[in-house]
């Protein structure tokens, strides 16, 4: 009983159909900036400092995330828990508890799947705990304490780590739904909490909740393994 | 009575859809969260007896909800404010009861009565749904703050509806 029902499902996205007229410049110039930024890593951007050098790319790679593209047809940003739906589902190949990102940031995990449809639960939900690291290596959890849609929280880094306002804070990875290394937010403030030898991190969202357009699936080639793996080790 | 329940179809379906698609996409800020479809349940027949009053408000919230992942937050408001309805009616009951020919309506009951019940209605109905949307308690003012100031706006877009649309030139 959900938004990825077949009913609601359509409903909403008939409603995106006649939205999402009014954010489509915006939504454009987003996903030109990110188009940029991909371009950029593109060999045809670099030109050979030697001319004698031939650069040997002598390192095997085996691809391990795929991306699947999807729209947002409904999303929310002042509930205690916001969802997203997508205009993607079981049929493209989406699973519950794959991470979800966007050219800006990471969003959230599917949480819900019908044929067509999905629903995101965004990272500012009731305890997202998602994994996150500081430049310098440091890892917590990301928390929500629902107030604003902008803002969110880490826990669990303690206060004898050097910390900057300004730090990126990047996905961990360590549960296989994201890789490791997409942008999560940037620190705001630090403060030591009260009775605990830990940071009150905030931080602020790269991605803007109350702006989404688009999103992308993140779909972990190697998941059964790396699930394998860490139920044996219990 | 069959003009009635087609204008209840008619009323129900607006109500829904206009709450799914423009109030529940309005955000506003400062927690406030504009919900009209209270005034269905406030405004159902006199006569209605509480167990199907109870019912139709059970599906008026889950319709919501379904629309909205909210799992159950609507269901449970509406069920409340639909099983505290007829207490709420008989603050103001006139001597000789409620006249059924009557709706709960600005236009037939006036409006020191609909102020009264409309507001106290929206505002009970808003405090359980943030009540149990927040769920913790050390978040009180912050509960206080986002029923107080929802009730407010969702009483003037219930006011305004009503002198909009059910004005007295349209007669039933």
């Amino acid at each position: 009983m959900n938004s990825a029902g077949n009913i609601t499902g359509r409903v909403m996205a008939y409603r995106q159909g006649i939205t999402k007229h009014f954010n489509l410049s915006e939504a454009n110039l987003r996903l030109q900036e990110e188009n940029v930024s991909l371009r950029r890593q593109l060999p045809i951007s670099y030109i050979p400092l030697q001319s004698g050098m031939v650069k040997i790319n002598d390192t095997l790679y085996r691809q391990q995330f795929d991306y699947i593209p999807s729209v947002v047809l409904n999303s929310t940003h002042d509930k205690q828990n916001n969802f997203l739906t997508i205009n993607v589902g079981d049929f493209q190949g989406v699973e519950i508890g794959m991470g979800v990102f966007n050219g800006q940031g990471a969003v959230g995990y599917v949480f819900d799947v019908s044929n067509h449809y999905a629903i995101v639960k965004t990272l500012i939900s009731d305890n997202p705990n998602l994994d996150v690291f500081l430049p310098n290596g440091a890892f917590g959890l990301l928390k929500w304490d629902g107030k604003s849609s902008k803002e969110v929280y880490i826990t669990g880094i303690a206060n004898d780590i050097e910390v900057n306002i300004g730090d990126e804070v990047r996905t961990r990875g360590s549960r296989g739904h994201f890789p490791r290394g997409i942008l999560v937010g940037r620190v705001s403030s630090f403060d030591v909490l009260e009775g605990n030898p830990l940071w009150d991190l905030r931080v602020e969202l790269a991605v803007d909740y109350r702006k989404i357009t688009d999103a992308y699936v993140i779909k972990n080639l190697q998941k059964a393994e790396f699930d394998n793996l860490e139920i044996s080790k219990e | 009575m069959k003009n009635k329940l087609v204008f209840y179809i008619v009323l129900f379906v607006a109500l829904i859809t206009s709450q799914i698609l423009i109030f529940n996409q309005l955000e506003l800020g400062y927690g406030v969260h504009i919900m009209i479809y209270p005034m269905f349940i406030l405004l159902l027949p006199f006569d209605i007896r509480p167990v199907t009053l109870m019912v139709i408000a059970f599906f008026t919230g889950i319709t919501i909800d379904w629309f909205t992942n909210s799992f159950g937050l609507h269901t449970s408001s509406a069920v409340l404010l639909a099983y505290l309805r007829p207490r709420l009616f008989s603050i103001l009951e006139p001597r000789d009861g409620y006249d059924s020919l009557k709706t709960p309506l600005i236009r037939d009951m006036g409006r020191s009565w609909f102020m009264t019940i409309y507001l106290i209605g929206l505002v009970i109905h808003h405090f359980w749904f943030f009540l149990i949307e927040v769920f913790k308690l050390y978040e009180i003012l912050f509960i206080l703050q986002k029923t107080i100031l929802s009730s407010i706006f969702s009483f003037l877009t219930i006011l305004l509806i009503q002198v909009v649309f059910f004005s007295k030139q349209k007669e039933l």
